[in-house]
């Protein structure tokens, strides 16, 4: 199999399109996990729709927390969480999953069911969707059908769709979990480390993939990294956290090394950058 | 080579001698209050094996010479034994799904309903196979019945027990992804969970497929069908070549079993 | 009630089914679980059982349980407690005796202890003994030692010597390569190689099995019981021949209790030996 991704686009369809870009909103959020790590303390930040913002920091920092606290999947201990227009921390059971529905989340490890085939695994992105009964027997509409063919071809995966998850190659992998979160129809996508599991060229590919739908499709995309490289080339904006307090935020591009330290709150390494790939 | 003074260099040999001590002491006292018969324990009569061991060897003797001719009446027994322990396996694989996912952590976050679910199970894994199969053949009557029943008893016990804590000590990163994705437990589970674990279940039920074949093959002792009650009859009359034949034909088909379900575990796996 | 799905999805071309690869054959499966299907089906009618009278059978279930457990017999109760003793000692001594057997039995079989011939033939002896049931055996057993908890004992150490034993080699042939070498490297003989290299990897895990044999031993020294051997088995055998619910109720329910307590003991100490074996191999015991 060929280690480098091609680029999104060439060739195929173009992606399902969202309804419409959302903003997301923090106002003075904590975070306190039940063993007392203080992961997040009094964040406020906003993303407008259509941002590509990269939140910069090392592991421990919080950006894991921060990520989570936008669909739900960590609830804020205090403050408010807006997406587009629902309050996320006001909202349980049905009405949470009903947003996080439109709410694209991809992952440093993937986070596919190995075992089961790729079409099925893109389907996950329609729960929120589905009713009950149409999972249950394993019966999707030809609707939700055609919108996760037309998310795996648009990240050049539908040659793939009866593979087994678990025999693609690690950039496979990320593509087919980008094609899940763009099945949702997505009003925000965050990802979560993506590229941290891959190697040089295909973490390239994937942030390429993730620039080209933010890019064409006005997507409003929030992404942890944690390599200085990346964040410049491919955001526009970046977030700096540091034990769980936000230190930076300015436009990508022009972020200097010592803004860099100022993050890390050490000399940059040589371990912060990626390096040339594809 | 040079003398040199090590005393008081070295460093003192750790050890636990009071633990060791007790856990020792602790063993050996369990171990003698087992074999006081004043209290209810085993009595070792080693006596008693001297006086006898005659009968046991005349017995073998017996047992080494298999009446063939019985073999033709042990045919029905035996199909019906298979078809029990078979029969029995599937309701169980049926039950076992449901009450898996229920009671595992990471197919099932509510935790009274996990702990409902466990304490169930490990009441009913509590009762070994011959007590349900006696109390059941008193219940429902002499047949079939109370021996398909007391596999599924049995069978639910092991695979809910075993198959549940796989699914716990391994790692489920698509539970995230589908959480993330707005899906309810019971989406993420059908969808997602089901083939990811269909494996272990696989396994565990080729497993009780094997045991239900041998414990079937005595159930007929206390009246729950299969070969076990011709066994039992036999015996009853003293025709230990008979006997003897039965045995060996419940070798053979445990052994046969076994390594069919060797072979379809490496298939499926 | 989210604004987001007001809006109309959009018309977009559909995916020619051409670009879409064909989807792999599934005739081989679906002819599998057919197959399976007949058979038990087959087995299940095949089976001396009066079906229109499954119906009823919860009700009559219902009605037993309600017998049993509404209103237990607690006078029985002493009795009771003797006979789950004497149940547990045949456990505790039959597991003795398995496991003083199968270690050096299981050390012999494993690879690159004893020669092939040996190895072979104690495995052959293995495996018909794990073939063999404990209630034939024990059936065997009872016209030497008689109807006595003997009987029992005897019965569950010398039917569990297969299981175990297969446990103790393959623990044995788990062992890493490295210590045994180092140990003959230094002229090591091969008590040298089983006291210093083998014993010590295997000894926790060999412990544990030791343990788990006696949990097995617990619920089948019950079964054994009803042949004859004594203990709560034959308490339980007899007053369920005699119909008397509410004592057998009692008498389950100390089944119960008394295999889950001793499931626990046994499992938390099991658990300690595992614990202090991966300390040790860590090398941060002191």
């Amino acid at each position: 199999m060929r280690t480098a991704a091609p680029h999104v686009g060439a060739g195929h369809a173009p992606a399902p399109t969202a309804r419409s870009s959302w903003p997301v909103e923090l106002d003075r959020v904590c975070v306190t996990y039940p063993n007392g790590t203080r992961a997040l303390r009094d964040v406020s930040l906003r993303v407008e729709p259509g941002e590509m913002v990269a939140v910069v920091g090392l592991s421990g920092s919080g950006k894991s927390t921060l990520i989570r606290t936008v669909n739900g999947l960590v609830p804020a201990t205090s403050g408010t969480v807006r997406v587009g227009p629902h309050q996320v921390t006001a909202l349980r059971g049905r009405a949470l999953r009903e947003v996080r529905g439109h709410v694209g989340m991809i992952f440093q490890g993937f986070n596919l069911a190995e075992r089961v085939d790729v079409l099925h695994n893109v389907l996950v992105g329609r729960f929120a969707h589905t009713p009950a009964w149409r999972s249950l027997l394993g019966r999707p509409s030809a609707a939700d059908r055609e919108l996760a063919l037309r998310a795996l071809d648009s990240v050049g995966m539908l040659e793939k769709v009866w593979t087994r998850a678990g025999s693609l190659s690690g950039g496979q992998k990320q593509r087919v979990a980008i094609a899940r979160a763009l099945t949702q129809e997505p009003g925000v996508m965050l990802a979560d480390e993506p590229v941290a599991s891959l190697d040089p060229p295909t973490a390239h590919a994937v942030m390429a993939d993730l620039r080209r739908i933010n890019a064409e499709q006005g997507l409003t995309v929030v992404v942890n990294i944690h390599l200085m490289d990346l964040a410049r080339q491919y955001t526009t904006r970046m977030i700096g956290l540091r034990a769980g307090e936000v230190v930076y935020d300015g436009p990508a591009p022009d972020a200097t090394d010592a803004d860099f330290e100022q993050i890390y709150g050490r000399p940059v390494q040589p371990r912060d950058v990626l390096g040339a790939g594809a | 080579m040079t003398a040199v003074d090590l005393a008081g260099r070295v460093p003192a040999r750790p050890r636990h001698v009071v633990r060791t001590a007790l856990a020792v002491a602790g063993l050996v006292a369990f171990t003698v209050a087992t074999c006081l018969p004043a209290i209810g324990g085993v009595e070792l009569d080693l006596g008693s094996i001297a006086r006898y061991w005659r009968n046991g060897a005349d017995k073998l003797a017996e047992l080494a010479q298999p009446n063939l001719a019985f073999a033709p009446r042990t045919v029905a027994p035996m199909l019906e034994t298979l078809q029990m322990a078979l029969v029995g396996a599937a309701v169980a694989a049926l039950l076992s799904v449901p009450l898996t996912l229920w009671a595992a952590r990471a197919t099932n976050p509510s935790t009274p309903a996990r702990v409902a679910v466990r304490t169930v199970v490990n009441v009913v894994r509590a009762v070994p196979d011959l007590v349900y199969a006696t109390v059941l053949v008193a219940m429902v009557g002499v047949g079939a019945l109370p021996g398909v029943l007391t596999l599924v008893l049995f069978d639910v016990g092991i695979v809910v027990k075993l198959v549940s804590e796989a699914i716990d000590s391994s790692d489920h990163g698509y539970m995230e992804a589908g959480r993330a994705a707005g899906g309810t437990q019971t989406q993420i589970n059908r969808v997602t969970a089901l083939p990811q674990v269909a494996p272990l279940f696989a396994n565990q039920w080729l497993y009780v497929l094997e045991l239900n074949v041998r414990i079937s093959a005595i159930l007929g002792i206390v009246g729950a069908g299969g070969i076990g009650r011709l066994l039992d009859e036999r015996r009853a009359f003293y025709a230990y070549g008979d006997v003897s034949v039965v045995i060996l034909e419940i070798l053979v088909v445990v052994v046969v079993i076994e390594v069919l379900s060797n072979l379809l575990r490496r298939r499926l796996v | 009630m989210s604004a987001a799905t007001v809006t109309s999805p959009r018309v977009d071309p559909p995916v020619t089914r051409t670009a879409l690869p064909p989807r792999p054959s599934r005739l081989w499966p679906t002819l599998w679980a057919l197959v399976v299907g007949a058979v038990v089906l087959a087995a299940a009618a095949g089976l001396s059982i009066t079906w229109d009278e499954l119906p009823a059978l919860p009700g009559k279930v219902a009605g037993y349980l309600r017998l049993m457990f509404a209103d237990p017999s607690w006078d029985k109760l002493p009795r009771a407690l003797l006979e789950t003793w004497r149940s547990i000692s045949m456990a505790w001594t039959g597991a003795i005796l398995c496991v003083v057997a199968s270690l050096p039995l299981g050390l012999l079989a494993a690879r690159g202890v004893g020669p092939a011939w040996l190895r072979l033939g104690l495995r052959a002896c293995f495996a018909v003994l794990r073939a063999v049931p404990e209630v034939v055996l024990a059936l065997v057993l009872l016209t030497v030692t008689g109807l006595t908890p003997l009987t029992g004992a005897l019965a569950l150490g010398i039917a569990g010597i297969g299981t175990q034993a297969r446990w103790v080699y393959e623990a044995v042939e788990s062992v890493q390569e490295g210590a045994s070498q180092a140990v003959r490297a230094a002229g090591g003989t091969a008590a040298h190689v089983t006291r210093w290299a083998i014993w010590p990897a295997i000894s926790p895990t060999v412990l544990s099995f030791a343990l788990y044999r006696f949990e097995i031993n617990i619920r089948t020294s019950a079964v054994l019981g009803l042949v004859g051997a004594g203990g709560i088995g034959s308490m339980l055998s007899n007053y369920t021949n005699f119909r008397q619910w509410d004592t057998v109720g009692m008498l389950l329910i100390v089944v119960v209790a008394a295999t889950m307590l001793m499931d626990t003991v046994s499992g938390a100490i099991r658990r300690r030996i595992m614990e202090g074996a991966r300390v040790r191999d860590v090398g941060r015991g002191a």
